[in-house]
């Protein structure tokens, strides 16, 4: 991956949270690269986000830019990886209901991203199997409810340090250990088990 | 009903390798069925380039975006408004046929303010008459952002700038 590639570092990298606290806190003070380098790895993630919640590509530009620019004066209570990311999801999630709110150019719900999907050419033997489980798992994504759907493809975009963070901002229960599955992927997992041989290849 | 039941798969278990799996292959298809547009964050990153650090955002409030391209080759102009808590700022945004536009503002309340108009080369300032009118005669086409700062003999309450979204002119 390059560095314009998905947002989410692996998780062998245990210095990720660090290093995020650590550009956080040069942004604090004015390092308008460091505030550049955590807008490259996190818009991705809020990209997801705003289209998830039914905006159009050019709302969803927007809100990503207010969401921003709203961030600089909200640094001060912002310390950790994970209060940053759950910030910028909260954040991007109230400002995309707003521009829905207010009526703009918004997608009906049915019209939303399961129906906008290209039909996948047949390629490679390789590719056919890639296009295969894809299949599978836009069936199962779209058995889920809309807010199963929304949840899933917000947290599938969050790196694992931050994952407790922002699931308790969604509202899936903490466990005793660390993070849980959630209903959600606990449903998805059951749907891919019963279509075919399952998704957890 | 214990955690091994149904394939493993209780919502209150802890997320494990096969989860993990699903979740990146739900992060791949959206990666690749809707990507963010890849110059994003290079807009991003040109609006957060501010010397302000207090700053209060003003949103989009409403664009009439015209056909990219008229039909007799001679653009149309365009409006947009922006709104933040304190103030509505509206531009038009006309053509003058050689490669830059010119940009006539207004902002309400009527008051007093420094305007800058950054853009991808200097950035250009006007201030506002009594009416809260601004004119840029001659803008590069391009990115570009307006931020609104407090006039030496503007209004005393406005102390912070305000900063809306970067547009393409």
């Amino acid at each position: 991956m390059d560095e314009t590639g998905p947002v989410t570092v692996p998780a062998q990298r245990p210095d990720r949270g660090a290093h995020i606290a650590s550009l956080v806190s040069q942004a604090k003070n004015g390092s308008e690269q460091a505030l550049g380098q955590l807008v490259t790895e996190l818009s991705p993630l809020l990209w997801q986000v705003a289209r998830a919640a039914g905006l159009g590509t050019d709302d969803a530009e927007d809100v990503l830019q207010t969401v921003w620019l709203r961030l600089v004066s909200h640094l001060d209570g912002i310390h950790t990886s994970g209060a940053l990311t759950a910030w910028l999801v909260t954040t991007t999630k109230r400002e995309s209901w707003r521009v829905r709110a207010a009526g703009r150019k918004q997608l009906p719900v049915d019209e939303g991203w399961l129906s906008g999907l290209p039909d996948q050419a047949a390629g490679s033997e390789e590719q056919a199997i890639v296009d295969d489980d894809n299949r599978r798992l836009w069936r199962a994504l779209g058995q889920l409810s809309p807010r199963c759907q929304e949840l899933l493809r917000i947290i599938a975009f969050v790196s694992r340090p931050d994952y407790q963070a922002v699931a308790d901002e969604l509202g899936i229960p903490r466990g005793s250990v660390g993070p849980t599955r959630g209903r959600c992927l606990a449903k998805l997992r059951v749907l891919l088990a019963d279509d075919g041989s399952g998704g957890g290849r | 009903m214990k955690p091994q039941d149904k394939a493993g798969s209780a919502a209150d278990a802890p997320l494990d390798s096969i989860d993990l799996e699903i979740l990146a292959q739900i992060r791949d298809a959206f990666a690749a069925a809707d990507p963010m547009p890849p110059d994003l964050p290079e807009r991003i990153r040109f609006s957060l380039a501010l010397r302000d650090l207090e700053v209060e955002v003003a949103r989009l409030a409403a664009t009439d975006r015209e056909p990219a391209l008229a039909s007799r080759g001679e653009e149309q102009s365009r409006t947009v408004t922006f709104d933040s808590d304190s103030l509505t700022i509206m531009i038009r945004i006309d053509s003058n046929g050689d490669g830059t536009v010119r940009v006539d503002g207004w902002l309400a309340p009527p008051q007093r303010r420094e305007i800058e108009m950054k853009t991808e080369s200097s950035p250009l300032s006007v201030t506002t008459d009594e009416q809260g009118r601004f004119a840029f005669a001659i803008v590069p086409r391009g990115t570009a952002q307006l931020i609104v700062r407090p006039a030496e003999d503007g209004p005393s309450g406005a102390s912070r700038s305000v900063v809306t979204p970067a547009l393409v002119l």
